[in-house]
């Protein structure tokens, strides 16, 4: 018998501060706050409120980028930005005591589901680009003592990682333990033929996990079958976090403890 | 990267077992891996398609991680019920080859059409046989793990297609005395017990040919199998009943006509669980509880043989009983108005040389006599154990109050896979897995061994 450690991504909670947040958070069940991480160094200018943050004993076990420019850009330039970016991420994550650190291939910047249909670049080039990227980060989260978790997205905001088993295949191919998956419900409620198995087949690799239900809004609010895909990260014997990433159904008094409290039945 | 575990909740008054911990996973991760879409297979090579009794021991496993699945495995499984009741014992996944595994979907057909006649749905590729009906129980079960009590749509649309195979069962399988006889030793779930040997010994054995028709061989040991003159019979006696039409009058005129204890004693407690599973959609229950009852009577009455100390099958074509012990005669524990002497006499053999149940070289239920002559510990029905069974018995003695019992057959079944992995079957005094590996119910039935056990120590006192 386990108990999950869920969080929840901090704008999905209602208070101003970080502490109002966490007072929140507690009390609806989570036992943790997933941070956004801006680019532009934002995150990092964020250092000293993060610190008092953690002076509180808020627990903020990962984070996510939120940024309009990512580790697998087309542009040259804006991917070796988007990895300092990361990179100083990871930074913040370490000096705070955090964990893990999320980012996805791209989001945003290609979908072969949606016309022109053919990206610029070929999927080898996107292979040796993501390595590039994945490489440098995975040195330095080691460094550092945090993961940096791949994230696929679903086929119509990415177009090179969709599915969890090629995330992992880029895992294998580096062979970092720092370098790890981090999947998302949603995206795979779309790419999985069977999302249990699929976290099974990755068990070695997943680093994180994202919740969110079939139509992007609070576990339980859609068809994803709770039970199952929680029996089967227990199966994969994954002990990490469970984070909320999604859209609420209603105020978050209401969805959010009630949310939890399903994850908690559904584990049961 | 963290090292930090997730806290272990201590049951109440006890000790989370680490191994225990490992098996759940394990169990749970070989279901997942055989789960292919809308049912489980019950291993991945040599079984690729859906078992009928498999699918409702599977499911009862099931209901302890996703009662969604759960449903989905019995309601797929009657997606193959014929338009006459029948159940059939394999629903053919049509996407995998129709020669890798034998008897195939042709081997079946021509199957009689959809309508009066009583078929399939057509398109849906079936065999024409049954197997044990185990699955109102396994319904039961399933309901019981549902939040809030039962699931309704699930079973609103579960419990006409199970009264339906019971109906089926009733009134086409009828032999003397009211009851219910099988028609080829597939249909008993335990093919080559040595329950039938008799009944077999008269039915034409032309193994030209057999060896190169099965695929059984390919994975698995030739000495743990059923033999070539086995499957010789298996396939005269399926040809001939596909060739009358997969009627079912004058059933003795058939080459294999068995009444099997261990088939009715199921078919008693499904009727009464579908009896509680009426009850609770507010339908009449009378009828399921009256033919329980009076199948139950029956089978103390004729299938009781006292010298045994356990019940025994009949071949129903000359009506005679055949004096051997075998898991089949226990199971009928399941009885809930058994009689007092024979319910002492059961336990008494259960715990006796034959099967040595609750002893500390006890493992699992063996599926025949120990002491007996042609033991065969290797192979399949005619000496192993295997946790289907086990599981009945478990059931069985729960039933009659024997806790105690109960609890050390589970340890022993908990301990044989903790051991030797999910096999298929075991050796019965070694422990020696056996047969497939990653067998679906061996998993499924552990989880259910599992939770029990994990409830008793929560319910516990401190």
């Amino acid at each position: 018998v386990s108990r999950w450690r869920i969080a929840c991504q901090e704008q999905l909670l209602p208070g101003s501060t970080l502490l109002d947040k966490w007072t929140f958070a507690e009390k609806a069940g989570f036992d943790g706050i997933e941070l956004r991480a801006r680019g532009d160094f934002g995150f990092e200018a964020r250092l000293p409120e993060l610190r008092e943050a953690r002076a509180y004993a808020v627990s903020m076990p990962s984070e996510c980028v939120e940024m309009s420019h990512f580790i697998g850009a087309f542009d040259e330039a804006l991917r070796k930005d988007a990895v300092r970016q990361v990179a100083s991420q990871i930074s913040v994550m370490a000096a705070i005591g955090g964990e893990v650190a999320v980012t996805p291939a791209a989001y945003g910047m290609f979908s072969r589901r949606l016309p022109p249909f053919e990206p610029p670049r070929g999927p080898e080039d996107d292979r040796q680009v993501l390595l590039d990227s994945l490489g440098e980060l995975g040195e330095h989260a080691r460094a550092e003592g945090v993961a940096i978790c791949l994230e696929p997205l679903n086929r119509y905001e990415d177009h090179m990682v969709n599915t969890l088993d090629a995330a992992a295949q880029l895992c294998r191919d580096l062979d970092l333990p720092s370098v790890r998956v981090a999947a998302d419900t949603y995206h795979m409620n779309i790419e999985e033929a069977d999302p249990a198995a699929a976290l099974l087949g990755v068990s070695a690799w997943l680093g994180h996990v994202q919740l969110s239900d079939s139509n992007r809004l609070e576990p339980g609010a859609g068809h994803v079958d709770w039970a199952l895909l929680l029996a089967a990260l227990d199966a994969a014997h994954y002990d990490g976090w469970l984070a909320l990433e999604c859209r609420l159904s209603g105020p978050p008094e209401v969805a959010l403890p009630a949310a939890v409290s399903r994850l908690r039945q559904a584990s049961r | 990267v963290s090292t930090a575990r997730r806290a272990a909740v201590q049951p109440a008054g006890g000790q989370v077992e680490p191994d225990t911990v490992r098996l759940r996973r394990h169990a749970v991760a070989t279901l997942l891996a055989n789960w292919r879409g809308s049912s489980t297979v019950p291993t991945a090579a040599l079984y690729p398609h859906q078992w009928s009794w498999d699918s409702a021991f599977v499911s009862v496993g099931w209901a302890h991680v996703s009662t969604r699945r759960a449903w989905q495995e019995l309601r797929s499984l009657f997606g193959g019920q014929w338009r006459d009741g029948r159940l059939p014992h394999i629903v053919y996944n049509r996407s995998v080859p129709e020669d890798a595994y034998f008897p195939g979907p042709p081997f079946w057909r021509p199957l009689p059409p959809d309508g009066p006649s009583g078929g399939p749905t057509p398109g849906v590729a079936t065999s024409g046989l049954v197997q044990p009906p185990v699955h109102a129980l396994a319904a039961l079960a399933i309901a019981d793990r549902c939040p809030g009590g039962a699931a309704p749509d699930d079973v609103r649309h579960l419990y006409p297609r199970l009264a339906a195979y019971h109906d089926y069962l009733f009134e086409c399988r009828v032999v003397r005395h009211g009851l219910i006889a099988t028609v080829h030793p597939w249909e008993t779930g335990r093919d080559n017990s040595p329950a039938w040997d008799d009944a077999l010994a008269a039915v034409p054995a032309d193994t030209d040919g057999v060896a190169a028709m099965r695929r059984d061989l390919r994975h698995s040991g030739r000495a743990h199998r059923p033999t070539d003159v086995d499957y010789a019979r298996y396939v005269h006696i399926a040809a001939t009943y596909r060739d009358r039409g997969y009627l079912d009058e004058s059933l003795g005129s058939l080459p294999f006509c068995v009444v099997d204890p261990m088939f009715n004693a199921l078919l008693v407690a499904s009727e009464l669980a579908l009896a509680e599973v009426a009850d609770r959609l507010e339908m009449t229950a009378h009828r399921h509880r009256e033919r329980a009852h009076a199948l139950s009577a029956a089978m103390q009455q004729h299938l009781f043989d006292s010298a045994l100390g356990l019940f025994v099958s009949v071949d129903a074509r000359r009506w005679r009983p055949r004096r051997v012990r075998t898991v089949g005669g226990l199971v009928p524990l399941l009885l809930p108005d058994l009689d007092g002497g024979q319910r002492r006499a059961l336990l008494s053999t259960l715990v006796g040389p034959a099967f040595r149940v609750g002893s500390a070289i006890g493992r699992g239920v063996p599926s025949y006599d120990l002491t007996a002559p042609d033991l065969d510990v290797h192979r399949y029905w005619r000496g192993p154990s295997w946790v289907s069974t086990s599981w009945l018995v478990w059931r069985g003695l729960r039933q009659c109050g024997e806790t105690e019992l109960a609890a050390l057959l589970s340890r022993s079944v908990v301990d044989l896979v903790a051991r030797a992995g999910f096999r298929e079957y075991f050796h019965p005094s070694t422990g020696e897995g056996l047969g497939a590996r990653d067998f679906s119910w061996s998993a499924a039935l552990v989880l259910d061994l599992l939770r029990a056990r994990s409830a008793e120590e929560e319910a516990r006192p401190r």
